[in-house]
């Protein structure tokens, strides 16, 4: 029973993941000359609470099966309004952000399911918008913010091994965790994300649920851009495309399936983690930039490789052709008479 | 213009559910025109009709997938505006759709709650209601948190129904909930269906299985070109009699053509198959210019049989031989290539290209024959395209239809016909060939494998149904539990046939030919 919940892809892969980067982790003292420290390890959490909302954020669109490129335009433009709007009250320049990133996901979210389109290019078109806009709002430059209180607090040492922004994003993960696995909301995320005819038979709201993850999408990619600019004291109009890449890497990492129906935030959490597990190992081992990018895309590889449907073929065809002839190990075919 | 052979039903003064004038049209084609029938409380309901006569689209309307251009829907004496599929389910409308709605990545216990709004958090314990809606379908031996995806197509099925009872509605609409079923499975569901009419619900009931219609239902409207032709009571209606009202002819019995009995090289050997748990030592040979059946209820291992020949199953081991030639087990390309075709039971997931037109899909197999230095040749297209489409008896003008458009009869002509007039092909295997197909339908799929046989193929099809295996096999053998039972040639009796299907060789003579519910589990 529990050996079969382990092989479920959606434990299994970020279990694996995890597990591999938590090793080579422990073992960077092995390879390197030197040692980790607790800072180590809150480091890590520092990297994981940069990254992590925005992983969660496209994670629960593509549980839904659907894939929002346009979290990291969020995500800039909540960072910049964060800074504009929260000079005098950090509250404010949240609100704003939260307020705008629901916005945007709430017309995106409007969009796809009102007009049945696929979220790819509505996405990047609003990706490429806001990355305007947010440029638009800053003048093309980084904007600084001026409330160091602010920057000393999110990022204080809590319980050794925290920040106050790393327990809020971890906080983010347990709550959606507990409302995806303990509510209807999140079986009927799966559905949608599984079959959406099926779901739409079976009496699924679809559309208002496709509206409403598109908002929680764009509320919490905006939150991850302002808990980012809170922590640099700035904003920058673009983030690139590497918050992009490594979200859609950590919700792979997490058994989240690009087909949808498939993850859970749990399971992104641990792919977040591993990401996270590795830029630390790159920059405790002093590797150069160029190794970290190699180690994702292997990673990466070696959890899209396990997940392979052919090779779960393959493997059970090698078992079929191992077994001594004669049928010798197999299952007795139940004998039963009426 | 429209022909009411009885009048309302006699058993109550106001139905549960009161049908008046219902219509729709999608563009110029008028699929429904008003339809009128009721449905009393405890009445169980066949809608019958062969594909195309709009029993569908009155389905839409009544459970709030489509609304309608007129007419009204009562239920409970009160006019309703069934909007949207959460709509009818509010006023109790339950439904089992015609395509399986259940999802694979979710829990067979998610997917008993999927789309019930009364169940807002999640009950992590297994819940003793779900598990006894289970139990009621006769899944006794399915876990409520093993995933779907894991389960057979008739399990799966059953899971739907199981939903659709399990929602204390006031109509209960089936959607040919026993299409994908066998005998013992749907036995289940009728007593399912008999529980809740019991308990005081009016049930809609929509099948292809005439039989089942007359033993079930109490009465039956018959639907033809968008119009209700008749409303009976089934005590007063016989197969032919229900047949003739749908086609408006009487039925004419084919006679079997049964293949000269002469020495014919063997197409395909297959010696030793066997798949862990489902399939033990299976051994039979085809010859060319026969039609060969493996009969067998759902599980029984016929299905798992074919899919193994046709490389689909990798854990299988046996062999295999075409025409002499050695063929791997486990590897579909190996197989296609060595000219066996498989026709899937699962046209719509494993068959067709649903969103793709017609001439797509019965030339997708054959492009090497119509193209030129992989250049698609428009002459020869069209060429190949008109042989095929005359030989699977197919109208001209749809082949430029997306083949998701067709009824499910002309969707397995295309699906059928995608491996006829093909010199690659030797072996024609189909499971299940006739699923979800009218009596129409049915008839011209057999013939063009009766023509596919002649041609000089070897035929091997699985079926649960004895009619079909007996109107068109040559060579019936029956399979129970994994293991072979009895090799037919020429004509076994039906009786025969349902009794190894149902209950193995094992002390068969207590036993007469029924289907009796529980006694297969």
């Amino acid at each position: 029973m529990m050996l079969a919940r382990v092989t479920r892809p959606d434990v299994l892969l970020p279990l694996t993941a995890v597990g591999l980067t938590a090793i080579a982790f422990a073992m960077v003292p092995v390879y390197t000359d030197t040692t980790l420290t607790t800072f180590d390890v809150y480091n890590t959490l520092q990297i994981f609470a940069r990254l992590g909302l925005v992983a969660l954020a496209l994670g629960i669109t593509m549980i839904a099966g659907e894939f929002d490129l346009s979290v990291v335009g969020t995500y800039a433009l909540g960072g910049m309004l964060t800074v504009q709007a929260g000079q005098e009250s950090w509250a404010h320049g949240v609100l704003a952000a939260v307020g705008a990133g629901a916005a945007i996901g709430l017309v995106q979210g409007c969009v796809i399911a009102g007009l049945r389109l696929p979220s790819m290019p509505v996405t990047l078109a609003t990706y490429i918008a806001l990355l305007g806009l947010t440029s638009a709002l800053s003048g093309g430059l980084t904007k600084t913010y001026s409330n160091p209180e602010v920057t000393l607090w999110v990022d204080q040492v809590v319980l050794t091994y925290f920040s106050p922004r790393s327990l809020v994003t971890l906080g983010l993960f347990v709550l959606a965790a507990v409302i995806l696995a303990g509510t209807r909301w999140g079986r009927e995320l799966r559905a949608i994300g599984g079959d959406r005819r099926a779901s739409r038979v079976a009496g699924v709201r679809v559309n208002r649920l496709l509206v409403g993850t598109f908002v929680v999408s764009g509320a919490l990619s905006a939150l991850g851009g302002s808990l980012l600019s809170f922590s640099l004291g700035s904003a920058n109009p673009d983030p690139g495309v590497q918050p992009l890449i490594l979200a859609a890497a950590a919700a792979l990492l997490g058994g989240v399936s690009l087909a949808g129906g498939r993850g859970s935030p749990l399971g992104l959490l641990g792919g977040i983690l591993a990401v996270a597990l590795l830029a630390e190992i790159a920059t405790v081992a002093a590797f150069p930039g160029y190794v970290a990018q190699l180690f994702y895309a292997g990673l990466l590889g070696v959890i899209v490789i396990v997940d392979a449907p052919d090779l779960h073929h393959t493997v059970t065809r090698l078992r079929a052709r191992l077994r001594p002839p004669g049928g010798g190990g197999t299952r007795p075919l139940s004998q039963e008479t009426p | 213009m429209q022909q009411r052979l009885t009048s309302s039903s006699p058993r109550t003064s106001e139905p549960l559910v009161r049908v008046d004038g219902l219509a729709k049209s999608y563009g110029s084609t008028r699929a429904v025109r008003a339809a009128s029938f009721s449905i009393a409380a405890g009445e169980i309901h066949a809608l019958c009709g062969h594909n195309g006569a709009g029993k569908s689209t009155v389905v839409k309307m009544l459970s709030g997938q489509e609304t309608p251009d007129e007419g009204a829907i009562h239920l409970g004496g009160e006019a309703l505006d069934l909007r949207t599929r959460q709509v009818a389910q509010r006023h109790g409308v339950a439904l089992v759709d015609q395509e399986l709605s259940v999802v694979p990545s979710l829990t067979v216990a998610e997917n008993l709650v999927l789309g019930d709004g009364r169940t807002p958090w999640v009950n992590r314990r297994a819940s003793p209601r779900s598990r006894a809606l289970l139990d009621s379908v006769g899944l006794e031996h399915v876990g409520l948190d093993q995933p779907l995806g894991s389960l057979g197509i008739g399990e799966r099925q059953l899971i739907e129904v199981a939903r659709a009872l399990g929602q204390d509605a006031r109509l209960v609409i089936l959607d040919e909930p026993t299409a994908t079923l066998s005998d013992v499975e749907s036995e289940y569901v009728y007593a399912s269906v008999r529980k809740v009419a019991a308990a005081g619900c009016a049930v809609l009931f929509v099948s292809h299985r005439l039989g089942e219609v007359l033993t079930l239902c109490d009465r039956v409207t018959v639907m033809r070109d968008g119009q209700v032709v008749a409303t009976s009571t089934s005590g007063e209606l016989t197969i032919d009699s229900l047949i003739e009202q749908m086609l408006g002819e009487a039925p004419h019995h084919p006679q079997k053509v049964t293949a000269a009995e002469v020495d014919r090289d063997v197409v395909l050997s297959v010696e030793g198959l066997t798949v862990p748990g489902r399939v033990q030592d299976f051994a039979l040979s085809l010859q060319a210019g026969r039609v060969y059946a493996v009969a067998g209820q759902l599980g029984s291992g016929a299905s798992d049989v074919l899919r193994a020949i046709a490389g689909l199953v990798p854990e299988a081991t046996a062999s295999v031989t075409v025409d002499g030639a050695r063929v791997a087990v486990g590897r579909p390309i190996a197989a296609v290539r060595a000219g066996i075709a498989f026709v899937s039971n699962d046209r719509k997931s494993e068959g067709l290209f649903l969103d793709k037109p017609v001439s797509w899909n019965l030339l997708a197999t054959r492009l090497p024959d119509v193209t030129r230095l992989g250049v698609v040749s428009r002459r020869r297209w069209t060429a190949r395209l008109s042989a095929l489409v005359e030989l699977c008896g197919l109208d001209r003008g749809r082949v430029g239809q997306s083949v998701g458009a067709l009824s499910g009869g002309n969707q397995q002509k295309v699906f059928v016909g995608r491996c006829l007039g093909r010199d690659d092909v030797r072996v024609l295997l189909l499971d299940e060939p006739t699923r979800g197909v009218d009596v129409g339908g049915r008839a011209a799929i057999h013939t063009l494998l009766r023509d596919a046989a002649g041609a000089g193929l070897a035929v091997l099809f699985s079926s649960t149904e004895l009619e079909e295996l007996l109107d068109l096999a040559d060579v019936v053998v029956t399979m129970h539990k994994g293991v072979v039972v009895q090799r037919h040639e020429g004509e076994p009796a039906s009786a025969v046939l349902l009794r190894e299907m149902t209950h193995g060789a094992g002390d068969s003579a207590a036993h007469g030919a029924v289907v009796a519910a529980g006694g297969d589990r």
